[in-house]
């Protein structure tokens, strides 16, 4: 699915978060937005993903501005598993709670792709760590065969071995599944190794965009410094 | 110039938020009535909130009962009418004290617990998770709480007038040398099935009260630890409050 957004304007109280964003993210490719904590990041994924209403500007979704957020499903900073539930109801929610009960094969299959162990199956989320927590929760985010995958930073809290893990499953999900994702990242080496294109914000607005490929020879000064990780003042 | 600036912050603040929870009253009767309904849920979360209820309900019916007991016979035994003891404490316990303690006892032990419960979900995004997971969190959180406590009040109420009049009973009999038989007899021929009802009516609106203001707080608190304790805080503080002034208006309606 294309996602084409034209001057996009998002406030919270009087406080405009998004200033005027306009972007484009390819269909089946990897769309990385960077950029300091604050900035917006999150707010704009979830504008994309309608959890928030937009206050001027426009979303075509391949071209029509309604979709169905079934198309859609998200990988939460922290995971934002279901305390209550155990690992398996979190990856097959859908289903669970609408009582289906032949979700077993599936989530199996589904862990075995994001690397669990099965002996997880009946443990509930504050049994496990937060790699694997980061895991189910990708593995719920591709549960319902998702068109288009938000990952609000996706390897955020982890040690290196592990982001290199969640950066490699996040690279074989997109290829072998041909879905587009669009990642959160303050992690240049996450977004140089996981993304084909990439958006820089700053203070709501876009500084700087291009390939992933290319982050480290850009010429902004901002996303220098950012790169750099100099503290940068909005 | 501050201070009056202040002041109509706070009264925007004060009507904003009034106009919020009216709309979330609305709102949750809209979606009571839509398809969705997670029945597993729901008894979910009535089994959960009466096995963990019904150690306090039973503490607050017997002591309640106990102490009515005692400070009717002090009062009474001043104008040598003893006998009243069975009949004050039956009338009291399942019009009043029953359904208020009760009340002010669950707010503060399940409301808070929704309170903080549903706010730690907004904390932690599992709201916005819920979104994303196309589940409308009206039908999945507030619908299966509500309704829980709302059915489980009057069970609680009733519970305590039995406990209630059982601990008179105790006190009467075995303290201030009632006879057994006589004391049950003059409760069971004053106890009055609308008397009893009235209290039960007054725990419906309790429970409604309790669970909607609990998921409301939960679901609009602050983010971060500080949100949770406020939430919390409110859900009680704004619970019990309404629960003593509409008591006020409900026992007018059964005067």
């Amino acid at each position: 699915m294309k996602i084409e957004i034209q001057n996009l304007k998002k406030k919270f109280n009087k406080n405009y978060v998004l200033k005027d964003i306009s972007l484009t993210i390819e269909k089946n490719k990897s769309t990385i937005i960077l950029g300091q904590s604050g900035c917006g990041k999150s707010v704009l994924i979830k504008t994309i993903y309608q959890l928030f209403k937009i206050d001027s500007g426009s979303i075509l979704y391949d071209g029509k501005s309604e979709v169905d957020i079934d198309k859609f499903s998200m990988l939460f900073q922290y995971g934002a598993l279901f305390d209550s539930l155990k690992i398996s109801e979190n990856i097959a929610f859908t289903d669970y709670i609408n009582n289906k009960t032949n979700f077993h094969k599936k989530v199996f299959s589904l862990m075995n792709d994001v690397g669990l162990d099965k002996s997880i199956f009946d443990r509930y989320p504050s049994e496990i760590s937060g790699g694997m927590k980061k895991r189910v929760a990708f593995a719920r985010a591709l549960y319902k065969n998702p068109k288009v995958i938000f990952l609000d930073e996706p390897t955020t809290g982890l040690d290196p071995i592990n982001s290199d893990k969640i950066n490699d499953l996040i690279l074989k999900v997109i290829t072998k599944r041909k879905v587009t994702a669009v990642s959160i990242t303050h992690d240049i080496k996450s977004a140089i190794r996981t993304g084909d294109n990439y958006y820089f914000i700053h203070d709501g607005i876009i500084k700087d965009k291009g390939d992933c490929k290319k982050i480290l020879k850009t010429k902004n000064k901002i996303f220098k410094a950012f790169i750099d990780g100099a503290d940068l003042k909005y | 110039m501050k201070l009056i600036e202040n002041i109509g912050n706070i009264q925007i603040k004060l009507f904003s938020n009034l106009g919020k929870f009216i709309l979330f009253i609305i709102f949750f009767f809209r979606y009571l009535f839509k398809p969705k309904f997670y029945f597993k849920n729901n008894l979910y979360y009535f089994g959960k909130i009466f096995i963990s209820s019904i150690p306090i309900i039973a503490l607050t019916g017997i002591f309640s009962g106990m102490v009515l007991a005692l400070q009717s016979y002090t009062g009474f035994s001043r104008f040598s009418a003893e006998s009243a003891i069975p009949n004050i404490v039956v009338l009291t316990l399942t019009r009043e004290l029953g359904p208020v303690l009760t009340g002010l006892m669950i707010s503060a032990r399940v409301g808070s617990s929704i309170a903080a419960e549903i706010a730690t979900m907004k904390v932690t995004e599992q709201i916005d998770a819920l979104k994303t997971l196309n589940t409308n969190y009206y039908n999945y959180l507030v619908t299966p709480r509500v309704l829980s406590l709302t059915l489980a009040l009057p069970i609680f109420v009733t519970l305590v007038d039995f406990i209630g009049v059982m601990g008179g009973y105790l006190v009467s009999v075995h303290r201030l040398g009632f006879d057994d038989n006589l004391y049950l007899l003059n409760t069971l021929d004053f106890l009055n099935l609308g008397d009893y009802l009235s209290g039960v009516f007054k725990a419906i609106a309790f429970g409604f009260i309790i669970s909607i203001v609990s998921c409301y707080s939960g679901l609009f608190s602050d983010k971060g630890a500080f949100g949770v304790g406020s939430a919390t805080t409110n859900a009680v503080v704004v619970s019990s409050i309404l629960i003593l002034s509409s008591n006020y208006f409900l026992t007018e309606l059964f005067f």
